[in-house]
This record gives C-alpha cells, sequence and structure tokens, in this order.
C-alpha cells in the first residue's frame, strides 16, 4: 500500500500541473481547441516536459485507480482464488490502459504542426 | 431488518451492520467457509456503504472516498479513450496528418460539449476534490500523524480516532469540493 499513497501524493503534484495549465493559463475553450493558443491540446503534447509530466500522471493514476479498485474488491470479499483473480484482472487491465495511454502521447508528440 | 428469504433455512447471526449473516449449516460440513454466494456477499458490501444507519462521520469519510474513487476512476477510463481520439483513436497505426487530428479531436470535443457531460465534469470536480483532500487525511494518519493519544473509553464512548484536526481536514474537503464544483458550473456553464 506504500505505493498507493506514493501515487496519490504524485498525482496531486503531477495533476495539479496538468490542471493548472487546461484551467488557469487563459480562456477554457482555447486550451481545449486543438491548436491556436499556447496551451492547446497539440502544443502540451509536443512539449517535451508537459508530455513527460502527462505520461507520469498517466502512470501514477492508472496504478493509483485499478489498485483503489483492488483494494475495494478484495474488501468485499476474501478468498485467495478472488484475490488472485481480482489482482490479475486489474493488472492486465492497468497494462492495457498503460499502453494505449502511452501510445497516444507517443504519437500526438510526433504529430508535425 | 429482514434477513433474505432465499437463502432457505439456516441460522441467522447478526451483525454489527444490522444485517443478518444466513448460514446454512447443512452445507458448512467439511467446509471452513460460510456458505453466502458471492452476489449476495458483494451486494451487501456495496449497499452497506449507503446505509447510514449508526455511521459516525469517519465513516461518512470512508464511504466517500470509496464512492469518489470508482467516479474518478471511471473518468479516468473515459479520459483516455477520448483523448486517444487525438491520433484518431486504434484505427490509425502512424503518426497522422495535422490536419487529421485535428478534425477528430474537434469532432470529439463537440459530442462532448453539451449540458450532460458538463453536469457530469461538475460531479466530476467535486468528486476529485474531496478525494484529494481527504485523502491527504488518509496520508497523514496512515504515517501517523494526527492520530492523537490513547484516551480511556468514558461514556458515551464516541470514537476517538477521528481527531478535531481530522475533523477539520474533512470538512475543509466538503467546502472544498462544493467550492471546486462551483468554480466548475461557472467554466462550464458560464454563469
Amino acid at each position: 500500500m506504500l505505493f498507493h499513497y506514493i501515487t496519490g501524493l504524485g498525482i496531486v503534484i503531477v495533476g495539479g500541473i496538468h490542471l493548472f495549465t487546461v484551467f488557469l493559463t487563459g480562456s477554457y475553450l482555447q486550451n481545449l481547441a486543438f491548436i491556436g493558443g499556447p496551451y492547446s491540446v497539440i502544443e502540451i503534447y509536443k512539449n517535451v516536459i508537459f508530455a513527460v509530466t502527462l505520461e507520469l500522471l498517466l502512470i501514477f493514476v492508472d496504478y493509483h485507480a485499478l489498485n483503489g479498485i483492488r483494494v475495494i474488491l478484495i474488501e468485499f470479499h476474501q478468498g485467495r482464488g478472488w484475490e488472485r483473480g481480482v489482482s490479475w484482472i486489474l493488472t492486465i487491465a492497468g497494462i492495457a490502459l498503460l499502453v494505449y495511454g502511452t501510445r497516444t502521447i507517443l504519437i500526438a508528440n510526433a504529430i508535425i504542426i | 431488518m429482514k434477513s433474505d428469504s432465499e437463502q432457505g433455512s439456516g441460522v441467522l447471526y447478526p451483525t454489527n451492520d444490522g444485517f443478518f449473516l444466513n448460514v446454512d449449516i447443512l452445507s458448512n460440513i467439511g467446509d471452513n467457509q460460510l456458505a453466502i454466494p458471492i452476489t449476495t456477499e458483494l451486494r451487501k458490501a456495496i449497499t452497506g456503504w449507503f446505509i447510514p444507519y449508526k455511521y459516525n462521520i469517519e465513516r461518512w469519510a470512508y464511504a466517500l472516498q470509496r464512492i469518489t474513487g470508482i467516479g474518478v476512476t471511471a473518468y479516468f477510463l473515459a479520459h483516455i479513450v477520448e483523448t486517444g481520439n487525438v491520433v484518431g483513436g486504434l484505427s490509425v497505426w502512424n503518426t497522422p496528418s495535422e490536419g487529421f487530428a485535428r478534425d477528430i479531436w474537434t469532432a470529439t470535443f463537440q459530442f462532448l460539449d453539451n449540458p450532460l457531460f458538463d453536469i457530469g465534469l461538475v460531479v466530476i470536480g467535486f468528486m476529485l476534490a474531496y478525494h484529494t483532500i481527504n485523502g491527504i487525511r488518509l496520508t497523514l494518519t496512515e504515517f501517523g500523524w494526527l492520530q492523537g493519544k490513547p484516551a480511556r473509553p468514558d461514556f458515551p464512548y464516541e470514537p476517538k480516532s477521528f481527531t478535531k484536526s481530522q475533523r477539520a481536514i474533512f470538512w475543509f474537503s466538503i467546502f472544498f469540493a462544493t467550492a471546486t464544483a462551483v468554480y466548475a458550473i461557472t467554466v462550464l456553464f458560464g454563469v
């Protein structure tokens, strides 16, 4: 569970940066437009520092969310088979989410504007 | 509170939650586990969160932490799918042109830009803010802060674990979450 707290505090920092760039750097509609502002969608992905921030946020939230679901499920019902099944299914789901999110960040970073 | 009649004949054990465990003695022979169907157990475990009977405020904080965690996880899944549309989703397997990506993103954003999803975002904002502040409280208590000193159990036996500083953080988390929801309304609905 130590990782749960570490990733939680990581999310507070990295997620704070993410929310800051979306909400506090100008107009919400401009920041959520594909292109046009300094913090628009593609500009964030093209900026290496922000892209790394997004990747870190993805890793932290992925672990924190799926481990949280795992904790809830093994609190609901106890048993060796249940715990192992839940852990394996959520691990696989977490890896799939991580791969898909990383793919998005890498491809978006490579788009030529 | 009544027990479930579909469980058939068995012995009823009252529990602290106000439920009765219905344990069929005959099916327990040679088996260490209680003979409760897993669906019944999971249903009772979930509905237990929403029954305020005999709950104190710490238990409310717990239930809210769980519910908001599940809500934010659902948003996270949707957000990964949504942002995947920046590059065209799973149908695209090499770097798309800028015009292609822009068209798909704009279409996605216009699809999501309606009051239903905006209300959802307001709720997610509330959940995220509550989960963050209450999560900081949980982290502090996990590592030993805000715990208070062990105290003698005196009448009326109120739980000592939820100290004044923890109460303050809990109520601040409710306040902060409400403020976040109000801020989200002003941003999304332009009030």
